[in-house]
């Protein structure tokens, strides 16, 4: 039936010479697991555009309702917190795939001539997947995408001369708020799609040109080639299947968790960037004073130019990995270095006792109203009235909170603490606080 | 075939292929029953029904027809939103309380209670019903649309529901 179809087609559309040249490329050396990293990167990029696709039929990019669709995706929506899921661990995905493809490629020096122009597209590559990190996560709106990305906008305005032209042109304005979402938006679902999808099929239309790079082993290379389809194909799928498998698992069964929203006047809230900017954001923290500008815009811009014109600057047409030992140490040192950062930086961010972002506001409160201007907290404040340092020990009882901070009176006659005007919002995080209040 | 390119023969090239066919259609399934689910589900959920409150039900007068209205929280999608709805109350000689739907079953227009003739009537096409929702004129297909009602501790309860209009049964949408 299918190739009675097939056959049918072929008739009219001539697909034989066309299926020929798609399928029967040459590969140098045979086929080989070293090469899926490239059509591992393309499919989870698929994942990826498809899974926007289906995100965009309930999200709305303003600031009014941006969080509550995501709200609405993640519980609401059947299958809904899976398909965020498998958007939020695929990005985390695809960097990953493009990092060991471009490890794979700087080892095997495939961006050797006469492969410079896949390596400089590839590089380009990589700066739109980034442009496809920074404008996503501001999408959801919450604090943690408002304060990232604040910051994120900060660096670039650290740009000496245009910086500031810069930072209004990615707002929209003078401050972070719906104009920018909506261009983050058209920027993430339009532009920057457009953009990829035209790079991506020069990077393919160039492997096409100059053939796949092969192994750097010359006697390998040369003891004949394989064609692409079958076997190739096979170990790309099997590739496919189980990072598609781990997506899936990852977006099954970790929860990707959504922030309070974004509360522009809320400076407390500490923003932790996607692990893919990590390395970077702790780079920042060595970089003292007069040097933290120029670290936020002269590295990146040096990273991308020394990438950029990596194949120019290393001229030696050798492959083999023992006659390049500088490039290779290098690459190693530069791995080092951002593993490095990337360890302290999360062994820091564990480090910190993560606060429940309520019980952070609850101790705001407790300094608004000066609470401890009678009361005594852990050493802190007065001895007038209880000291609240273990209260919870005592009192574990929620509604008694609730009702005393109400109306004090009502549950401890006598008492002499004022009624505070507190909204139920106030209230609950001032609980919330005060349950912590125990020893253990 | 070029000289030095080979291709894998026989049963170990259809395992290749057969292989590559199962993991992509695997892939394809599992993607497209949670994006599939995804995209229908919302398009089929019914309103959720609640009884609403529309007062006190010993303040109405025996065989005249009242406008009550009451607000309820409407979900549509992630937003939430307040509308009013307004339905005709009737209490029947026999001390029971009928509830109409406002919207007239011939093509969906509002109808009025006509104080002098002691009759609803449509201004659409001209439909006219009695105090028992009865059809006494014109194009109307059935009569009013009773809507769910019953009296808890004095208080009149009700529930919303829309019927399809135009159809000689009482279908709700
Ligand atoms: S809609 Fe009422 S008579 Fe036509």
């Amino acid at each position: 039936m299918a190739s009675r179809l097939y056959q049918w087609i072929d008739q009219r559309l001539k697909l034989k010479p066309l299926e020929q040249t798609l399928l029967n490329e040459p590969i140098p050396g045979g086929a080989s697991w070293n090469y899926i990293f490239g059509s591992a990167t393309l499919f989870l990029f698929g994942l990826q555009a498809l899974t926007g696709m289906f995100l965009m039929v309930y999200y709305v990019p303003a600031t009014d309702h941006a969080y509550d669709t995501v709200q609405y995706i993640q519980h609401e929506v059947w299958g809904g917190w899976f398909v965020r899921g498998l958007h939020h661990w695929g990005a985390s995905a695809v960097m990953m795939a493009i990092g060991l493809h471009m490890l794979q490629v700087f080892f095997d020096g495939a961006y050797k001539r006469p492969r410079e122009l896949m390596w400089f597209v590839g590089i380009i590559l990589l700066a739109i997947m980034l442009g496809f990190g920074f404008t996503g996560y501001l999408l959801p709106w919450d604090q943690n995408a408002y304060w990232a990305t604040q910051v994120g906008i900060n660096m670039v305005g650290s740009v000496p001369l245009i910086g500031d032209f810069l930072v209004k042109i990615l707002r929209g304005g003078e401050t972070l708020g719906a104009l920018t979402i909506s261009r983050f938006f058209a920027i993430h679902v339009a532009f920057l799609p457009a953009a990829i999808m035209f790079g991506i099929m020069l990077h393919l239309f160039i492997l096409r040109r100059v053939g796949p790079a092969g192994p750097h082993d010359e006697a390998k290379a040369k003891a004949g080639s394989e064609t692409f389809y079958p076997r190739q194909v096979f170990m790309d799928a099997v590739v496919m299947l189980v990072v598609f498998g781990i997506v899936s698992l990852l977006a099954f069964s970790v929860e990707f968790p959504l922030a309070d929203r974004a509360d522009p006047s809320d400076h407390s809230f500490i923003p932790v960037p996607e692990w893919y900017f990590l390395f970077f954001y702790q780079l920042l923290k060595y970089a003292p004073g007069a040097w933290g500008p120029l670290a936020t815009w002269l590295l990146p811009t040096l990273f991308f130019t020394g990438l950029l014109l990596l194949p120019f600057l290393d001229r030696n047409p050798e492959r083999q990995p023992s006659s390049r030992r500088v490039v290779l140490g290098a690459g190693l040192g530069f791995l080092i270095i951002v593993f490095g950062l990337l360890s302290i930086s999360l062994r820091d961010l564990y480090a910190v006792p993560k606060r429940d972002p309520s019980v952070v506001r609850g101790i705001a409160l407790v300094e608004q109203f000066h609470c401890k201007t009678c009361h005594r907290i852990h050493g802190e404040g007065v001895n007038v009235a209880p000291d609240l340092s273990f209260v919870a020990d005592r009192r574990p009882d929620r509604d008694w909170h609730l009702q005393h901070f109400k109306d004090p009176q009502s549950v401890s006659p006598g008492s002499f603490m004022p009624k505070f005007p507190l909204n139920d919002k106030q209230l609950n995080d001032l609980t919330n606080y005060i349950l912590t209040l125990k020893s253990e | 075939m070029e000289d030095g390119l080979s291709t894998p023969v026989g049963t170990r090239r259809s395992f290749f292929v057969k292989t590559t066919v199962f993991i992509s259609s695997l892939i394809g399934i599992s993607l497209a029953v949670p994006l599939i689910g995804y995209i229908i589900t919302p398009a089929f959920q019914r309103r959720k029904k609640e009884w609403m409150s529309l007062g006190k039900a010993d303040a109405l007068p025996v065989g005249e027809p009242k406008a009550m209205d009451y607000t309820m929280t409407e979900k549509d999608g992630w937003q939430e939103t307040q509308t009013t709805k307004g339905v005709w109350a009737v209490k029947q000689s026999n001390g029971e309380v009928t509830v109409f739907s406002p919207i007239c079953p011939h093509l969906g227009c509002g109808y009025r209670w006509d104080q002098q003739d002691r009759l609803f009537k449509c201004p659409c096409h001209g439909s006219i019903y009695d105090l028992e929702g009865t059809v006494k004129a014109g194009p109307a297909p059935r009569p009013l649309d009773t809507l769910p009602s019953k009296i808890e501790n004095g208080e009149l309860l009700v529930q919303y529901e829309e019927f399809k209009s135009g159809l000689a049964k009482k279908v709700e949408l």
